[in-house]
């Protein structure tokens, strides 16, 4: 005796596996199919490139070396990446939410994903990894540039020195946890020129406020803002006045990991 | 793809555990006395890394074969729209699907847009969904889509909540906003991205754009397209996942006569293969002609739910009369129960009476009567008294001057 055959009906329940590469992909194509996009990257690549030569250029023609040593040698080759590449690439990563936000594309977003924690674990991943691998590449570009112009006048440091590759890698980082942070804020406040504003308060402002706070709070709570733990990854030992290399990395990845929860609280606790 | 019971578990643990390594990585080489990476870590690093690649390629590597390259298909700029009609129906739904909004509430601060609204929009038909501006159509949808959350109440669509529907574009498509683009996208990547998020292929996103006549301009960014075509894009994206239920809102803005013509065929079409179709506008013309259910609400409550027929045979309708002697007539008819209403010019408007009764009157007392018209209000006169009450933006200060009449 033979049952008919009944057809399924629509199609089988795709893994959750499945369904989180379906969200990258979602997020991916957004990300590469705007032309802002590559031009937000390749602007920051040639001023952090053009300002970390320029920066190589004085010191190493400088009759003297201001301060020796590797710390200040390796140090140098951030002094450009710090301000050109993480705004750029922050600003990138800001409107990732805000463009969808001001024009309504956030509506179709979240019809064709409605788990909103999955939309911004899939933005924070494309985004945060773009912002990784652009991170590490001008990390190590800077790194080379800055060392190939120190190393004719013997003021350079190597990358076989001890620290040193970790506080290149670390470098790349620092841009990623700058990207979430900003990508958070965007989510969070949805119109482009309010998140780019926090943004930039968040990475430096918070960092020079504490600059001006009375003594025991101005190192205590500066320590923790990011670009002082920033300073402390980059470093190949140890900084004094900065929190332990792996508290400093805490930190790094703390401002963005709770700017990713608060975001998420709040987009889907809030009408789209 | 399938995969075994229990890796949803396992992968993200795999997850954590590489990132941690990462981590070790990192902070091993930066903290390391030794000059370079010992040779185990690159070895750690790779065996944990290496297979990921496969992974990501296995995931993102589905529905990419016959992938035909976008702009290029032949086809002059009305052609698909032609042909739509058999591209679309890919697929008749097996299972049927209801959209069911139960004693719906919500409220924005002290403003209620829907209060207290139920109804139900069945599958086979093409529901009008029909309010003045600000009656909350948008709010309702915006409802049943997941998008907003409701204050009370609850819209289910297939039984289900809009968020718990797995790969949801594959059972409802839809367009709130043709606007709601990113104008620096090509209509290839938007539509492309959307299909990606459902599990789509790309042979599917080439098929919609030429059965909405976008092929041509494919490769174009979306910022440079007319109302029209971003309306043709909206409906691209609706249709992607060939869904069982269609919910548009003001899908007729910016289309031109042939478009209006297509879009209307299409609803029809749709609602013939038994897909539940939900179609909002203000103007009662523009679904009149295509819907076979109406649905109207007016601040935010349910004014009527009925099949179009039955709504306008519902409505009211009266007797235009006139005679020299007009005003003794309008004594006997009153005396019989009949409601009268002068006509600004000499005509009466009789409502309780019929024509023969009216006639039969007149004749039994002798009175002339030049001129007995039954008439019957428009669907567009039903629609607009119904609403009449619950218009929130109105121009001018007293009520629109009832012509027909009352």
């Amino acid at each position: 005796m033979t049952a008919p055959q009944i057809a399924a009906a629509g199609p089988a329940v795709p893994s959750r596996l499945v369904r989180a590469g379906d969200v990258l992909a979602f997020e991916w194509t957004k990300l590469r199919s705007v032309r802002s996009n590559y031009v937000t990257l390749i602007v920051a690549a040639m001023a952090t490139i053009g300002s970390t030569a320029l920066v190589a250029h004085a010191v190493a023609s400088a009759p003297t070396p201001p301060q020796s040593g590797p710390v200040t040698a390796l140090s140098l080759s951030f002094l450009g990446y710090a301000e050109y590449a993480v705004i750029p690439v922050s600003v990138l990563a800001v409107l990732q939410f805000t463009s969808e936000y001001t024009t309504g594309l956030i509506s179709t977003t979240f019809c064709a994903v409605p788990r909103r924690w999955a939309v911004l674990a899939g933005k924070a991943a494309v985004t945060g990894g773009a912002a990784l691998v652009a991170g590490e590449v001008l990390g190590f570009a800077s790194f080379f540039l800055t060392q190939a112009m120190l190393s004719g006048r013997h003021r350079g440091v190597s990358l076989a020195q001890p620290g040193v590759p970790g506080a290149v890698l670390a470098g790349g980082f620092v841009l990623c946890a700058c990207a979430l942070t900003a990508l958070s804020l965007g989510a969070i406040i949805r119109h482009t020129p309010g998140a780019i504003a926090a943004t930039l308060a968040a990475i430096y402002g918070l960092a020079a406020l504490c600059l001006v706070l009375p003594s025991p709070w101005k190192d205590d709570l500066g320590r923790l803002t990011m670009p002082f733990a920033a300073a402390q990854v980059v470093a190949p030992h140890p900084q004094p006045g900065l929190l332990s290399p792996g508290l400093s990395m805490l930190a790094l990845v703390g401002w963005p990991a709770a700017a990713l929860l608060a975001a998420g609280l709040v987009i889907t606790r809030r009408d789209a | 793809m399938s995969l075994p019971p229990g890796s949803d578990v396992a992968i993200p643990v795999v997850a954590v555990l590489a990132a941690f390594d990462v981590w070790c990585l990192v902070d091993l080489a930066r903290a390391s006395q030794a000059r370079h990476l010992p040779k185990w870590a690159w070895a750690v690093a790779i065996c944990v890394w290496g297979p990921w690649g496969g992974l990501v390629y296995l995931i993102l590597g589905k529905d990419r074969t016959a992938a035909s390259v976008p702009g290029t298909a032949p086809m002059a700029e009305g052609a698909g729209i032609a042909a739509s009609g058999q591209l679309l129906a890919r697929r008749v739904p097996a299972d049927p699907v209801v959209i069911e909004v139960d004693q719906l509430t919500k409220r924005f601060g002290p403003v209620t847009a829907v209060d207290a609204l139920s109804f139900t929009v069945r599958p086979g038909q093409v529901t009008g969904f029909l309010g003045p501006n600000g009656a909350g159509k948008t709010t309702t949808m915006r409802v049943i889509l997941g998008l907003d959350t409701p204050t009370s109440g609850r819209a289910l669509v297939g039984g289900r909540r809009y968020q718990e529907i797995i790969r949801p574009l594959h059972v409802v498509g839809s367009l709130l906003d043709a606007t709601a683009v990113h104008g620096g996208r090509t209509a290839w990547f938007h539509l492309l991205s959307i299909a990606q998020s459902n599990g789509i292929g790309r042979r599917r996103v080439v098929q919609v754009l030429e059965a909405t006549g976008l092929a041509a301009v494919a490769g174009r960014r979306v910022g440079e397209f007319s109302l029209g075509m971003k309306q043709r894009l909206g409906i691209a994206a609706a249709l992607l996942a060939d869904p069982a239920v269609l919910i548009f809102d003001e899908p007729v803005n910016g289309l031109d006569a042939a478009g209006v013509h297509w879009i209307r065929q299409l609803f029809q079409s749709m609602a013939a293969e038994g897909r539940t179709v939900m179609v909002s506008s203000h103007l009662m013309s523009e679904v009149a002609l295509t819907a076979d259910h109406l649905i109207i609400i007016g601040r935010g409550r349910l004014l009527a739910a009925s099949p179009t027929d039955r709504f306008i045979s519902g409505a009211r309708q009266d007797v235009l009369v006139r005679s020299p002697r007009a005003g003794e007539l309008a004594g006997l008819l009153t005396a019989r129960g009949a409601a009268i209403r002068p006509e600004g010019d000499g005509g009466l408007a009789v409502t309780g009476l019929d024509a023969p009764a009216i006639g039969d009157l007149a004749a039994g007392h002798g009175i002339a009567v030049h001129e007995l018209v039954p008439r019957h209000a428009s669907l567009e006169q039903a629609y607009l008294d119904l609403t009449d009450d619950s218009t929130d933006y109105r121009a001018g200060t007293s009520a629109p001057e009832r012509t027909t009449a009352s």
